[in-house]
């Protein structure tokens, strides 16, 4: 009976972690994906109006390219290093 | 729907026949009015989207009206879709203190499945998600209980600080700051509303040219194994359908549930 009880916990805590795993990829892969949109869009719109104002219109895909550098360093920042985008954050674990 | 869509459903447009192949596009997302009021148009989208809002309250209050200790029938379902909703979308994503957001996590799971399955029933075959409308005040919604949980739980100067994390050195944090802004306010509701909204417009815009495709194809030459291909594609397309469309009301819900886990943190 014990061991089947550790059994259907363990199997409980699987299923729970994988649901977690998912959720956090899923969130993860789409912010990733916003940080990058917005990054180009945001230094785009800097460059443009900057170039606009300087008549430079080569500032715009610059500043669109400069963006994309910054989102995928920032995302290389926030979400490289190995685990910490699957980890639970601490602030969740005590209540589940 | 079109007038090419319509003449080919009547059974004269075949290939080798002279006629061209009625390709569908944008025009086969456009509906006729059923009926106008003064400037306003009542189209079939409308109607389907009550209607499975509708489903959604009639299930719900016949599965949980009389509630059993055992439960029995449409309770059963009823307890599958909401013990599903919490132990694979809230749950991961909140912990056990989110449970005050499950009816609306389940609601919105079922109101928009419900919608998107419309897809695949015979006589409705329109996903009301594809026309994006439908989409936006969905994510208004979620945005703004995220935003408004994100302000009362943090205050809205920590709300704003918070949204770079901690750790982050001054002049990177000056950098960061415009595009956090457009992907925080611009971006992210962007993102979940146009996934929903482009899986099911393609998802419906595939299925109608494979179907199109078979009819058209079909003739007593070498045409029939055309339709015949044609035919397996639009059912494969049709299996994947009743995947995506239960994965697209997922993927949404989860979102929503992690975007107010976010907002109930100090740092997100």
């Amino acid at each position: 009976m014990s061991g089947q009880g550790n059994g259907a916990r363990s199997e409980l805590s699987r299923r729970t972690a994988e649901a977690e795993g998912r959720a956090q990829g899923l969130n993860v892969g789409w912010t990733v994906f916003s940080y990058l949109l917005a990054g180009m869009a945001a230094y785009g719109i800097i460059g443009w109006l900057v170039g606009r104002a300087v008549h430079v219109s080569v500032l715009f895909p610059i500043g669109m390219l400069v963006g994309l550098a910054i989102s995928i360093g920032f995302v290389i920042y926030r979400y490289g290093k190995q685990g910490a985008a699957t980890q639970p954050r601490s602030t969740k674990g005590a209540d589940r | 729907m079109t007038g090419d869509v319509n003449a080919l459903a009547s059974g004269g447009c075949h290939i080798f026949s002279g006629c061209g192949f009625p390709a569908p596009g944008l025009q086969d997302f456009e509906w006729k009015p059923l009926f106008t009021i003064g400037s306003f148009s009542f189209t079939k989208p409308m109607l389907l989207a009550i209607l499975a809002a509708l489903v959604v309250i009639v299930f719900f209050w016949a599965a949980f009206r009389k509630p059993k200790l055992v439960p029995r029938g449409v309770q059963n379902l009823g307890e599958i879709a909401i013990l599903g909703v919490r132990d694979q979308i809230l749950r991961p994503s909140l912990g056990r203190r989110g449970d005050s957001y499950l009816p609306l996590l389940v609601s919105l799971f079922c109101f928009i499945y419900i919608m998107n399955v419309m897809e695949l029933i015979p006589i409705l075959q329109f996903p009301v998600t594809s026309r994006i409308g439908f989409v936006w005040p969905m994510v208004f919604v979620v945005y703004f209980l995220y935003l408004y949980l994100g302000v009362k739980n943090q205050g809205a100067w920590g709300y704003l600080k918070n949204m770079i994390p901690p750790g982050v050195p001054a002049p990177i944090y000056v950098i960061l700051v415009p595009v956090e802004l457009l992907r925080f306010f611009v971006f992210q509701p962007f993102t979940l509303g146009v996934r929903l909204f482009g899986n099911m417009f393609a998802g419906h815009l595939l299925l109608t040219i494979f179907t199109i495709a078979t009819w058209y194809l079909l003739s007593l030459s070498v045409g029939l194994i055309y339709a015949a291909g044609s035919f397996a594609l639009a059912i494969f397309v049709f299996l994947l359908e009743t995947l995506v469309t239960l994965l697209q009301a997922f993927i949404f819900t989860t979102l929503t549930a992690t975007y107010i886990a976010s907002s109930l943190e100090a740092s997100h």
